[in-house]
């Protein structure tokens, strides 16, 4: 191919680079992870890799912290050959890096956990305020608020991203890796983190960035390397990044719009909240309405209880006050399986925690929710056969890469994980989905199959509610969008009124109280 | 798959190591002993086997969803206690089928105790670790209570006669151990609740979030493990001819032994059917062999302490 034949020109000054990865190769069974793909990074710049679900850029990422051990290839840091590293070697040779699944002990504080393995010490004696002071220090440069006496275990999936991110500076690298780290910010708090990056890569640090985002990737690019199944594809310079053009590399065939245009019907009532407040604080008064063939948007930034909504609606949170219809009639959501027996299936935001069971395979994971139907069981016993024609066809609605039922999900690329949690609302006949970041982690080609999707389920007249922190997401799909701020829905658009600016206007309209952070 | 890889994952792979281990214990015992391989040894060491491998697989249940039971041990004594008292006093003998009657009563009083460690566990999210210490005590108590402490002889021959029973030629336990290996699979692979064990054992959050039934399932978990360790106790002390208040004190730690061995993770949602079986002839074997060759009994407690730790650092290795 040119342009590898280009790069591989290019790479003949060996000494600018502070890394250079040559003819990485990784096989998982008979699963090629990475064939022969090289890859270099010079001080002070951005290196986006780019790459469908699945195309390798996390296992790539992971021979360069230690975690995978690849079979064949060459690796150089700062024109040393170096064989292959280890976790600790990794460390010691400057690299630091934001992990696409977290690596967070639960039951640790934010504190413990930025300094987890390293904890700095005085004659012996943890300095607890020293760390502290480190640690709201980067926050702050970041512009987070996340108090860091609470315990990881409770803070939502955008809250534990940024303890990642900031774990991952707090080590002063030279070496920065970013996989996804905006997967789940709102575009606010990812510009907040995109200014970080720019201060590093002035200061001379080598980053290397993933993500499916096309608007950071404009914003911070050097250069974009582009994989496909495992294979190096292309290097592209900032000056010819082209969207069309990555997105072709990436998929090796052109993309028509990734936002359909959908036919919003609405018609019966299914859903009406009213008035509702939850136990723990976090809904205030949240009062909307869903219709069956219509797709209903909820936008918020993080904190503002916009997921607190779906997780009441689905029984997961205990009802302060406030009333739930259904159907025109009241009901009380007291546990899943009584909603999901009402046909309403909701989607857990972080698949790694609420959503899948990562050490059994696809197949359990696809039929989780649908065992007690007869398709699936009878007199208790399964019925393996229906079970696995039915996953099957979910998991290829999806578009499951590899479309492999035995693996275990934990072993599947971000994205892909992604694709089964939302796989497994298909097995069943739902006729209200609640999606809370359906699409965090998925890339643009399969981003556009899944709104696909969606626009089929609805035009077909299923009741969609999104939850999404992604803006463009929920303006562009949804038939009304409603903003909710510190627990209140604030403000319903539709039509005309459906724009970014009206969005943002409800979310600082009331001006949001900052919450302290770092109460020691 | 490189070679390595696969060298590596089929040594993990708990059934071959299991096998593996008892290939070796087998060459090396029958080396010292030229007793090890009759038959009448074989099948000695299937027929003990065939009882801590019930055991193994009531504990399995429970360490497939993240839990112990430390009360089994005692739940199997106070079992046998009561099935005994039972089939000896006169209304035991007045009612007709005494047997019956009797296991019956028996195995009411594991499902109770079963119970009341599912719904402290599931309902309240306490540590089953404690929640199972409380029990164990509180069941040990009932059954030195209840024998005065002394066993409790003069069974009727019938009852007796059960552990001697010859089917096709092949004794009864070696029946039962086939028999509950199968039952265990066909529950854990076909079953809904099988699946469920497994789910929950490995994310309990997103279990429920499904739409499974989490606390039901765990509660069950220990009403299951009861019951089948009840099970166990009634042919245990058919065998013995005795209601014995002191029969299961070894068996709470062997069982889990055996279960771990066999390969049933201490995670949560891992391990088979044959897990149990497998550990349970395992360490049945390293038993027999070593009192075969005349080993201290000090020295074969240290070797079962070993064993256990391989087993559970395997286990952290195959994650
Ligand atoms: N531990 C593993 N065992 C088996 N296969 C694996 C393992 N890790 C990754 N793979 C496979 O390697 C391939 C590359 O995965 P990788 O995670 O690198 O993708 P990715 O480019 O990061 O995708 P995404 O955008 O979805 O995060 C996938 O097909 C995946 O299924
Ligand atoms: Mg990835």
């Amino acid at each position: 191919m040119n342009d590898k034949q280009q790069m591989q020109a290019a790479l003949g000054t060996q000494d600018e680079h502070v890394l250079q990865m040559s003819d990485i190769s990784k096989t998982y069974g008979v699963n090629r992870a990475l064939d022969e793909v090289s890859f270099d990074l010079r001080p002070g710049e951005v290196h986006v890799l780019f790459g469908e679900n699945g195309a390798g850029k996390s296992t790539l990422i992971k021979v360069l912290t230690g975690n995978v051990r690849p079979d064949a290839g060459t690796l150089t840091i700062n024109g040393q050959s170096c064989g292959f590293l280890t976790l600790r070697g990794a460390k010691a040779a400057g690299i630091s890096a934001v992990f696409q699944e977290f690596q967070l002990a639960p039951s640790l504080s934010v504190v413990d956990n930025l300094f987890l393995g390293r904890e700095k010490t005085r004659r012996g004696i943890l300095a607890r305020a020293e760390m502290q002071d480190q640690a709201r220090q980067v926050l702050a440069e970041l512009g987070f608020a996340i108090d860091l006496e609470a315990t990881v275990g409770t803070l939502t999936r955008a809250q534990r991203q940024m303890v990642e991110i900031c774990k991952a500076l707090l080590l002063h690298a030279s070496i920065l890796i970013l996989d996804e780290p905006t997967a789940s910010l709102n575009d606010h708090e990812a510009d907040a983190l995109l200014d970080v990056v720019r201060k590093l890569r002035h200061r001379g640090v080598g980053i290397i960035y993933v993500s499916h985002r096309m608007r950071e990737i404009h914003e911070i690019a050097d250069r974009v390397t582009v994989l496909r199944s495992g294979r190096y594809i292309g290097t592209l310079p900032r000056a010819g990044l082209q969207e069309a053009k990555l997105v072709e590399m990436m998929t090796g065939r052109p993309i028509a719009a990734l936002y359909p245009e959908i036919r919003q019907d609405p018609r019966a009532m299914r859903i009406r909240i009213s008035n509702l407040s939850t136990v723990n604080g976090a809904v205030k008064d949240a009062s909307l309405t869903l219709r069956a063939g219509e797709i209903v948007g909820i936008a918020g930034l993080m904190g503002s209880g916009k997921s607190e909504i779906g997780q009441a609606l689905f029984g997961l949170l205990p009802i302060r006050s406030g009333q739930i219809e259904m159907d025109g009639t009241l009901i009380k959501p007291r546990n899943p399986s009584a909603m999901l027996a009402r046909h309403l299936c909701y989607f857990p935001p972080d698949r790694n925690v609420g959503g899948l069971a990562v050490s059994r395979p696809v197949l359990e994971n696809g039929s989780m929710t649908g065992l007690s139907l007869n398709m699936f069981s009878r007199f208790g016993f399964l019925r393996r056969r229906n079970e696995r024609s039915e996953v099957m066809k979910a998991m290829k609605a999806v578009r499951l890469r590899p479309l492999d039922l035995t693996l275990p999900v934990g072993s599947l690329s971000g994205g892909n994980m992604q694709k089964v949690l939302l796989a497994r609302g298909l097995v069943r006949n739902t006729e209200v989905f609640v999606f809370d970041e359906p699409t965090v982690g998925i890339d643009v080609g399969a981003k556009a199959e899944i709104y696909d999707l969606l626009k089929s389920l609805v035009e077909k007249g299923a009741a969609v509610l999104m939850i999404s922190s992604d803006l463009q997401e929920v303006l562009r799909l949804s038939n009304r969008v409603y903003v909710v701020t510190e627990g209140r829905t604030v403000a319903e658009l539709c039509g005309d009124q459906k724009t970014e600016d009206n969005v943002l206007k409800g979310f600082f309209g009331h001006a949001p109280k900052i919450r302290k952070e770092g109460v020691a | 798959m490189t070679t390595m890889q696969m060298t590596r994952s089929f040594f993990l792979n708990s059934a071959v190591v299991g096998l593996v281990m008892i290939a070796l214990l087998l060459a090396g015992f029958s080396a010292a002993s030229p007793q090890m391989l009759t038959k009448g040894n074989i099948y000695n060491i299937l027929v003990q086997s065939s009882y801590l491998m019930i055991f193994a697989s009531a504990q399995s249940m429970v360490l497939l969803t993240r839990g112990y039971d430390l009360s089994l041990g005692n739940t199997v004594s106070l079992v046998s206690v009561i099935t005994a008292m039972v089939l000896v006093s006169p209304w035991g003998q007045a009612a007709g089928a005494p047997i019956l009657l009797a296991a019956l009563c028996g195995l009411g009083a594991a499902v109770l105790i079963g119970g009341l460690n599912g719904t402290l566990v599931a309902a309240t999210g306490l540590n089953p670790f404690i929640v199972t210490l409380g029990t164990m005590y509180i069941v040990q108590a009932l059954g030195s209570t209840v024998s005065g402490g002394f066993p409790v002889s003069g069974v009727p021959a019938q009852f007796m006669a059960l552990s001697r029973l010859d089917v096709l030629g092949v004794p009864v336990q070696i029946w039962t151990l086939g028999l509950a290996t199968l039952a265990l699979h066909m529950l854990l692979k076909w079953s809904v609740y099988g699946r469920s064990l497994y789910l929950v054992g490995a994310n309990p959050t997103a279990a429920t979030t499904a739409g499974v039934k989490t606390r039901m399932v765990t509660a069950m978990a220990y009403v299951c493990c009861s019951a089948f360790a009840g099970l166990g106790a009634i042919l245990l002390t058919a065998r013995t001819g005795s209601g014995e208040p002191t029969l299961g004190a070894n068996l709470t730690l062997e069982a889990i032994a055996a279960a771990v061995v066999g390969g049933i993770s201490t995670q949560g949602g891992r391990g088979g059917a044959v897990a149990p079986l497998i550990g349970a002839v395992l360490i049945t074997l390293l038993s027999n062999g070593m009192d075969l060759v005349q080993i201290d009994g000090y020295v074969q407690q240290i070797c079962l302490g070993m064993i256990i730790l391989i087993a559970l650092t395997l286990d952290r290795f195959r994650r």
